[in-house]
């Protein structure tokens, strides 16, 4: 087998995808040579950009500088999240309170008004009609009071004609004194 | 602080809810539809309307001196009956500072007049009156109340209640 039909055996291999590591590295070695034939020049562009490729590896301290960067990126974040809250916080109690204010004077506004308007609706809007239920009212108010007065006075006069011992009533509620006075009597009779 | 913000703010959307007077909340707690109740209620506007448009000088005077007049009145029998009751419960549950002024039972007919003090001279007074025909009266009268010249008042007062 010739170089050439080396390479082209290798390449239906490579396109098929049935081609193994020692043989991509075949490959990529005979297209980086310099006598490849002209029609295959422009594959060996791309097979010594997969073999610089694959030639790459990180540094030693890769690892290391990507877990400093990813603790910065943490910090950074903090230090932002720490500024915002400084900035905003003061902004939202100012909001806050003034959302407060508002809504305690608007909802004193409103109360106001409804004080403003009559404390219940008037029944009536004609003196005349009017005028007849409000005496009503003040008759039935006159005719309580005197009914009242007239059944304290004539309870006072049925107290009175009832001739009532008033002394012996009196006596009643204050009945400790006749004892004692008795208890008195009879330690001085010596018993 | 804020909670204590936030419940003074619901306290004081809450009060113009609150019914100041007898009449109005025994109309909001206790009226029935299945049992109706007469209301009239006369401010201050129609009292010194009424003031001005009697002859008689007394009415005049009481008038002018009144705040308000708001009555409620049943002429069912029954219905009076249940509405006495419940008078007298929203009375003691709700109007506790009021004084029992006087209080009668003759004849069938039960009145109770309750009276609080304002201050400045003004009184509110309850009126819950049963009387022995089953019609039920609830009066009550707010402002500088003449009691001298109310009980006088009765008998001539309709003819004196004449308007111009």
């Amino acid at each position: 087998m010739t170089r050439i039909e080396r390479i082209n055996f290798l390449l239906d291999k490579y396109w098929n995808c049935e081609t193994s590591v020692p043989e991509e590295r075949e490959l990529q070695t005979l297209l980086s040579s310099k006598d490849v034939p002209e029609e295959l020049r422009h594959l060996s562009a791309l097979f010594s950009y997969v073999k610089d490729e694959q030639s790459v590896s990180p540094s030693g301290d890769f690892d290391r500088g990507l877990k400093k960067k990813l603790e910065q990126g943490q910090d950074d974040g903090k230090q932002n999240a720490y500024v915002t809250i400084r900035i905003f916080r003061p902004l939202l109690r100012v909001a806050v309170s003034a959302l407060l204010v508002l809504g305690v004077g608007i909802s004193l506004y409103f109360i106001a008004k409804q004080d403003n308007r009559p404390r219940f609706v008037e029944t009536y809007r004609d003196p005349n009609v009017a005028m007849q239920q409000a005496t009503l009212a003040l008759e039935k108010l006159s005719h309580a009071l005197q009914q009242t007065e007239t059944a304290s006075v004539q309870t006072i006069y049925l107290i009175d004609e009832l001739d009532i011992d008033w002394s012996a009533i009196d006596s009643l509620s204050n009945p400790v004194l006749p004892e004692t006075d008795s208890l008195t009597q009879r330690k001085e009779g010596g018993v | 602080m804020r909670m204590i913000t936030m419940v003074l703010f619901l306290m004081l959307l809450s009060l113009p809810a609150a019914a100041d007077n007898f009449v109005s909340l025994f109309m909001e707690q206790c009226a029935e539809v299945e049992r109706p109740l007469n209301n009239v209620n006369i401010g201050r506007t129609m009292l010194e309307k009424m003031a001005s448009n009697t002859d008689d000088e007394e009415l005049k005077n009481t008038f002018k001196q009144l705040n308000s007049i708001r009555i409620v009145s049943s002429d069912s029998e029954e219905d009076s009956r249940y509405y006495y009751k419940k008078a007298n419960e929203l009375m003691k549950n709700s109007f506790a500072d009021y004084e029992e002024a006087v209080s009668m039972t003759d004849m069938g007919s039960k009145i109770t007049i309750w009276i609080k003090q304002l201050g400045d001279g003004k009184q509110d007074l309850i009126l819950i009156s049963l009387e022995s025909d089953g019609k039920l009266f609830i009066i009550n009268v707010n402002g500088k109340i003449d009691f001298d010249t109310i009980s006088k008042l009765s008998g001539s007062i309709r003819e004196g209640a004449r308007l111009q």
